[in-house]
Formats: C-alpha cells, sequence, structure tokens
C-alpha cells in the first residue's frame, strides 16, 4: 500500500495539463467511435487513472469513466467521507461513491450512454484483460459484454510522448533517488542499515513510495533481492532503488565498493550513460548500443504505456530467458534504461531514466 | 540445518492447501495475485510480488508454475525459491489462459477478489467462488507458526508507535513522521508496513496517506500502524494530542476505550463478527453517540490480521462469520466524534479455545506529546 507523501501541486501538474491529457485520449476516442473508455486503478495498477486525474490510490479501488466530452467521472469505492481527500488530490469532475464499481458503471453507462440499450454503443477499457472481473461482471451481465473493447493499444499510442509536467516529476524523482543512493552509510555491514537510510532520505523528501532491491554480495549473486529480514552485505554490493514522486516512477541503481571501487565500474557508468544518449525511436528496441565493458548479462527499456507505472518495453542479453517482447515508443517518451554487466572485476547494475530523443537529437538524462 | 520461518511456513500452508484441495476434488489450483491483493498468492507459493500481475498453477501434490510479468521479479523469485518453475511474459493472464485451456483435470482459480477479465471465461473461473471460500477458510484461522508470526508483528506495531509518538513533534510535516516510522522499520528488517493517520481537529473526519499538512499545538494526531512479519500483518490503532488534552478529548476517549475494550471482551470462539461490533456500538449508543458506529462516519468496527492487512472477517453488525480459535482479528472503535473529530483507538488479539489474548502491549491511554 502506498504509504509517502500523496499530493497535487497545481504549479507542479496544472489543471489544464491534465485537461489536456484527458483530451487527448478523447481525440482518440472518437476516431475510434467509442463511447466510453474505462480506466481502473488500485494500488497496484494506477497509472493510467493518475495521468488523467493525478489521483493515487493508497488502498481501495477506484474506476474512472471518460466519455467523448467533459471531465472524466470518478466511481470510488472508498468511502463517502474519503471524497474531500479524494478532490485534494485529483483533478477530476463528479465524484461518486460506488461499493460496488461494476454496478456504479452500469448506473452511469445506462445515463449517459444510452444507445448501448440498443446494442449500438462501444466501451473501452485500458489493459482489459487485467481488468477485475468483480468490475466486470455487473457490465456484462447488462448485456453489454460484446460492447466492451479492449483500449490498451488506443491508449498506448496516446500516453507518450511525456509532457513537460511529467518530464519535471521525473526530474524530481530522480534528484530525490540519486539523494536517497547518496545516503546510503560508508560502513553498512547489513542490507537494513542501507533501506533504512534510503527510507529516510526519500520519505522526508517527499517520495510517495520506495521500493528497493539488493543484491547483497556481487561476488556471490548479481540477483537484486527483495529483502524480507535482513542480509549480510560483501565487500561489493548493488542497490536498485524504485521511487514514485506523485505517480513518476524512476529506478537508480548504484554498486557499493567497500574499497576503492573497481576501474570497470567507472567504464560501466560511462558506457550506459554513453548508450542510454544513443537510443532513439528508431533504435530503443534493439537496446542499448556500442561496445560495453563487459559481456551485457541482461538488458530492458521500461516506459509507462498503461495501467502499470513501468511496462517492459524491450528486453534482452547474453543471460537472458528467451521472452519475445518488443513495443515501440515514440520521441519525447519518458522511459528507464536498465542493464546487467558481467565485468572483468564481476557483475555490475546500472539504470538510468531517459526522455527519449527523435531522430538525429541526443536523448535527455534524468540522471 | 533447521528450517527457516518462511520455508516452515511455506511447507505447512502448501500441506494444508493440497488437502484441502483433495477435499474439494481441484486437481489444479490457479492463484492470481498483484501487489495489492497478494495474499493468496503468498499463502500458495510464498512470494511477495513486488511489480506486475502473477498466476500461480498449482498441482495438487506436484510442481507449481509461476508466471510473472517482469524479467527482474522472474529473476529475483526463481533465485529465492529455485523448486518453482518461474516464467515471464509481457501478460501473466494471457499465459495463464493458454496453459489452462490446454491443462487436463479439474481446475480451480482464487479468490475471486482478484479474478481478471482475461481468465473470467476459463473453466478455472466457473470454480472460483468455491476455491475462494476454500482459500479464505484456510487463510483466516492460523497454524501456530503463523500466530507466531502476527504475534511478532503487533511487537513490531508497539515499537513503531513508540518511533511515531517521538516524531509528532509541532511543525513537522504529516509525511516526516511516516518517513522515520518506515526507517525504524526497515532498520528492524520488517519490510512493508501500511500506515494512514489523521491530523487537526474536529474538522478531520477520517485517516489519509500523509500530507503536507504541519503538526500544530492541540491538535489531535490518530494513526494506524499495520507492520507484516513473513507477509503477516497486525496492526495498532492510537490517538495522541500534542500539549495537554483538553477535557473534551478526555472524555471522548473513555468512550473509545471503553468500546474497544467491551468489544474484546467479547470475543471467544462460537460468537460472531456480528456481536463483538454490536458489544462496541453499543457503548457509543449508550452514551448518545449511536450516529457514528454508521457507515456515513465509519467503515468497520475491525477486521481480520493476515496476509492482507484488511482480512477476513470484517468487525460489523451485519456479518455473521462465526469466530474460532486461531483467528487474528483487530478490534478498533474508530469513527469521528462530534466534539473533537475523528479517532482511533485498537488493539490486534488472538481468538482462543476460551476468549482472546491481547497481542498488543502499548498503554491504552490518550497519550500527549510535548509543544516544545
Amino acid at each position: 500500500m502506498r504509504r509517502g507523501l500523496i499530493s497535487w501541486s497545481a504549479r507542479e501538474v496544472p489543471a489544464s495539463v491534465l485537461d489536456a491529457r484527458v483530451g487527448r485520449l478523447q481525440a482518440a476516442m472518437r476516431a475510434e467511435k467509442l463511447d466510453a473508455v474505462l480506466a481502473y486503478t488500485c494500488f497496484s495498477q494506477p497509472a493510467s487513472v493518475t495521468w488523467l486525474t493525478h489521483f493515487v490510490p493508497y488502498w481501495n479501488d477506484a474506476l474512472v469513466v471518460v466519455f467523448r466530452e467533459g471531465p472524466p467521472v470518478m466511481l470510488a469505492a472508498f468511502s463517502k467521507r474519503v471524497q474531500n481527500w479524494i478532490r485534494e488530490v485529483s483533478h477530476v469532475g463528479e465524484v461518486m461513491t460506488a461499493p460496488n464499481l461494476g454496478r456504479g458503471a452500469v448506473g452511469l453507462l445506462k445515463e449517459r450512454v444510452p444507445r448501448l440499450a440498443s446494442g449500438a454503443g462501444r466501451i473501452g477499457i485500458i489493459e482489459r484483460d487485467d481488468f477485475p472481473w468483480t468490475v466486470a461482471e455487473p457490465l456484462v451481465e447488462a448485456g453489454w459484454g460484446n460492447a466492451l473493447v479492449d483500449a490498451t493499444p488506443l491508449y498506448a499510442a496516446i500516453r507518450q510522448p511525456a509532457d513537460p509536467a511529467e518530464i519535471g516529476l521525473a526530474q524530481h524523482a530522480a534528484g530525490m533517488a540519486g539523494k536517497a543512493l547518496d545516503a546510503l552509510p560508508s560502513n553498512a555491514g547489513k542490507a537494513s542499515q542501507s533501506l533504512a537510510a534510503i527510507e529516510a532520505s526519500a520519505r522526508c523528501d517527499g517520495a510517495e513510495e520506495v521500493l528497493v532491491r539488493i543484491a547483497p554480495d556481487l561476488t556471490k549473486s548479481a540477483v537484486l533481492q527483495r529483502i524480507e529480514e535482513d542480509a549480510v552485505l560483501g565487500a561489493r554490493y548493488a542497490v536498485q532503488l524504485s521511487l514514485a514522486y506523485k505517480g513518476v516512477w524512476v529506478r537508480l541503481v548504484r554498486c557499493v565498493s567497500s574499497g576503492a571501487a573497481p576501474v570497470s565500474w567507472e567504464a560501466a557508468r560511462r558506457w550506459l550513460a554513453d548508450a542510454a544518449t544513443r537510443m532513439t525511436a528508431a533504435n530503443v528496441a534493439s537496446g542499448p548500443q556500442g561496445s560495453a565493458p563487459g559481456e551485457v548479462a541482461a538488458w530492458s527499456v521500461e516506459a509507462c504505456l498503461g495501467n502499470e507505472p513501468l511496462t517492459v518495453i524491450a528486453h534482452g542479453g547474453s543471460g537472458s530467458a528467451r521472452t519475445s517482447v518488443s513495443r515501440s515508443l515514440p520521441a519525447g517518451a519518458l522511459g528507464v534504461l536498465n542493464v546487467q554487466l558481467l565485468t572483468k572485476d564481476g557483475p555490475w547494475h546500472g539504470s538510468v531514466p531517459f526522455v527519449l530523443g527523435a531522430q538525429g537529437a541526443s536523448t535527455k538524462l534524468l540522471a | 540445518m533447521s528450517k527457516s520461518l518462511s520455508e516452515a511456513l511455506r511447507e505447512e500452508r502448501r500441506a494444508r492447501l493440497d488437502a484441502a484441495m483433495a477435499k474439494e476434488g481441484f486437481d489444479v489450483l490457479a492463484v492470481v495475485g498483484n501487489p495489492w491483493r497478494s495474499d493468496g498468492l503468498r499463502y500458495a507459493t510464498g512470494v511477495a510480488l513486488t511489480e506486475g500481475h502473477a498466476v500461480a498453477l498449482l498441482e495438487r501434490d506436484g510442481a507449481t508454475r509461476l508466471l510473472v510479468e517482469h524479467p527482474m521479479e522472474a529473476e529475483r523469485i526463481a533465485a529465492e525459491q529455485p523448486e518453482l518453475k518461474v516464467s515471464w511474459s509481457a501478460s501473466a493472464v494471457t499465459e495463464a489462459q493458454r496453459l489452462l485451456e490446454g491443462g487436463k483435470g479439474k481446475a480451480a482459480l482464487a479468490p475471486r477478489i482478484a479474478l481478471p477479465f482475461g481468465l473470467a471465461s476459463t473453466s478455472a473461473a466457473a470454480q472460483s467462488v468455491a476455491a475462494s471460500a476454500m482459500l479464505d477458510r484456510l487463510m483466516m484461522r492460523k497454524s501456530p507458526a503463523e500466530v507466531e508470526a502476527v504475534r511478532r508483528a503487533a511487537a513490531m506495531a508497539d515499537d513503531g508507535y513508540k518511533i511515531f509518538m517521538q516524531a509528532a513533534r509541532v511543525g513537522r510535516p504529516e509525511y516526516e513522521l511516516v518517513a522515520d516510522v518506515e526507517a525504524y522499520y526497515r532498520s528492524r528488517g520488517c519490510p512493508d508496513n501500511f500506515q494512514i493517520l489523521g491530523s487537526g481537529g474536529v474538522e478531520v473526519r477520517g485517516m489519509h496517506p500523509p500530507g503536507e499538512r504541519r503538526l500544530a499545538p492541540g491538535d489531535l494526531v490518530t494513526t494506524e500502524l499495520t507492520p507484516c512479519i513473513e507477509g503477516y500483518y497486525a496492526q495498532i490503532c492510537r490517538t495522541l494530542v500534542i500539549g495537554e488534552p483538553t477535557p473534551a478529548q478526555r472524555r471522548a476517549f473513555a468512550v473509545y476505550n471503553e468500546a474497544m475494550e467491551a468489544g474484546i471482551a467479547a470475543v471467544r470462539p462460537g460468537t460472531t463478527a456480528s456481536a463483538v461490533a454490536k458489544a462496541l456500538n453499543d457503548v457509543f449508543r449508550r452514551f448518545g453517540l449511536g450516529d457514528y458506529v454508521t457507515s456515513e462516519y465509519t467503515r468497520v468496527r475491525g477486521h481480520g490480521l493476515g496476509l492482507y492487512a484488511d482480512s477476513k472477517p470484517q468487525l460489523l453488525e451485519d456479518v455473521n462469520v462465526v469466530l474460532e480459535p486461531d483467528m487474528t482479528l483487530i478490534v478498533h472503535p474508530n469513527t469521528y466524534h462530534p466534539e473533537i473529530g475523528y479517532f482511533v483507538h485498537g488493539d490486534s488479539l488472538r481468538v482462543t479455545e476460551n476468549g482472546c489474548e491481547v497481542f498488543c502491549r502499548t498503554p491504552r491511554e490518550l497519550f500527549s506529546v510535548p509543544v516544545h
């Protein structure tokens, strides 16, 4: 569950920016002849609703209904007394309390899309396959099963590129993440010390959420682990920090050495920065280019295209399982490049958030 | 070498699950989850998911296949549990649909609350009501090892509240209080905590995630802390005042404390969730505060504790779940009070053979922290 700062600053994300995002979706809906789009949100699938309304659920779930015209309507499973808080932290039209989101949606759609009754309406659902059946079932029982179409490609097509407000939040998040990694104690012997230092720094700076994976001893394993209780840190370890600030997620990794950092690590950092800078919309699916100072064991490019904060766009590497994932990103898209190298000094991890450059222009790195 | 608590829990839960599947006649159980609702997945596999959706396919008395949506999650989980067959793809739901349609034997899917659209038409989904009830029964009544995890989590909640009281100082924004608590929990090896809070006066109608409001003299500061050990959550709810409590705040505290104690006194095997809720609500009614135990002002009067912070059963006057030994619960008469604002007070406990064992040790007081 989210437990950090959740607030909306109209200075950082003006209402006009959120209106413009909804407008992008509505233009695509009109082109595809969709009467409404349903965007579901909960703690683990918040991203589309956050992008459209700035709302981030700390618990419970909600459904945002976007019609061809006008502001989005939010059906919230939260109790009625949470409505004021929802209005404080988001920009949305009507907020309706709906303990049963599906039944609430049926009532709203009957009223706003009367042609559904004659079998003529079309309702898009972002990430329909993952949409909770408890919400969909009343819509199907209303006789609209054939009207429920998958709006995932439509939404993904308008979600990127990022606007300046989103890039600003990502830049701020990257700064917070870098500062939190700088706070890692130099003499930490246990993972818990590192985790505590990161939490204190990031949350006092206003992070909405912090997820940390640690490879506690790079001489034994390069796997970034979720630490359940504690782990002894070796002389070389890696800390991956995924940090959210006002709905925008970034990842950074810091490899730590108790003595002098291996020379190959500095070469790896330079290569990662150079490879990320040279990514473009045309070559992003091919992964990092250039001669790496070691074997590229794994790489992935992630961006937000749907309900997940970060989705794998492309993936590869010598040690990676063969999984075919390759989506495209336009110039101006906000993303993260993750790599794992096998250098002559052992494994090395790196991550960098970026804004993808157009053909002939450099990709901008945010850290 | 002795087994770790997590290994012991995993093996114990799997044995119980296999026995329950045999009783229901399920050959394969598909357990779906995501980082929000991962309790069923954690029960069945021991996996704590951090990103994306996942589907576990468990063969009765056989292997488990886990489908996730991120290569880093797949690599991590495979390293944690080498016995699992872990793979990742762009859509765990699509992959599960393919495998379920090609599978043999009677398949079932749970929990129903996490059933995705993409799996709703499978034959396994047709068994989701029965399979979810089976999983609920298993998860509500805890084994000794599970009880021990909740007990340790409750001790962690007590310790965390001390940190919260130290953090609550005039001028600090709400989110810094949470930062102190979270940093403390990570330093103690506690990987997760659900926490909401409220600060202010009579205008405050509930708790929420931390905002930018800065604490001021006279504030009532509410919080519920919900740390976990091995995935098992326990909770404590307490309220403090910045400065000396007013007579109205002291009077209100007396009502909430009496209500909580009445609710706890009602907990025993054979009674219902409804009876516990009624016991504490009757105290409010006796003080003329009956309007404030309705859904207009409060959500639940307590709930189950386990692999989800807000597990079944909910303590409400219309919930007739019968309490059984080794269920773990929190009893909390949290609601709005018209004179002082939202107020919280609650303790975690276990239902015993003849009553209950309260886990929380934090004194039942209206705490006060100095203004300066």
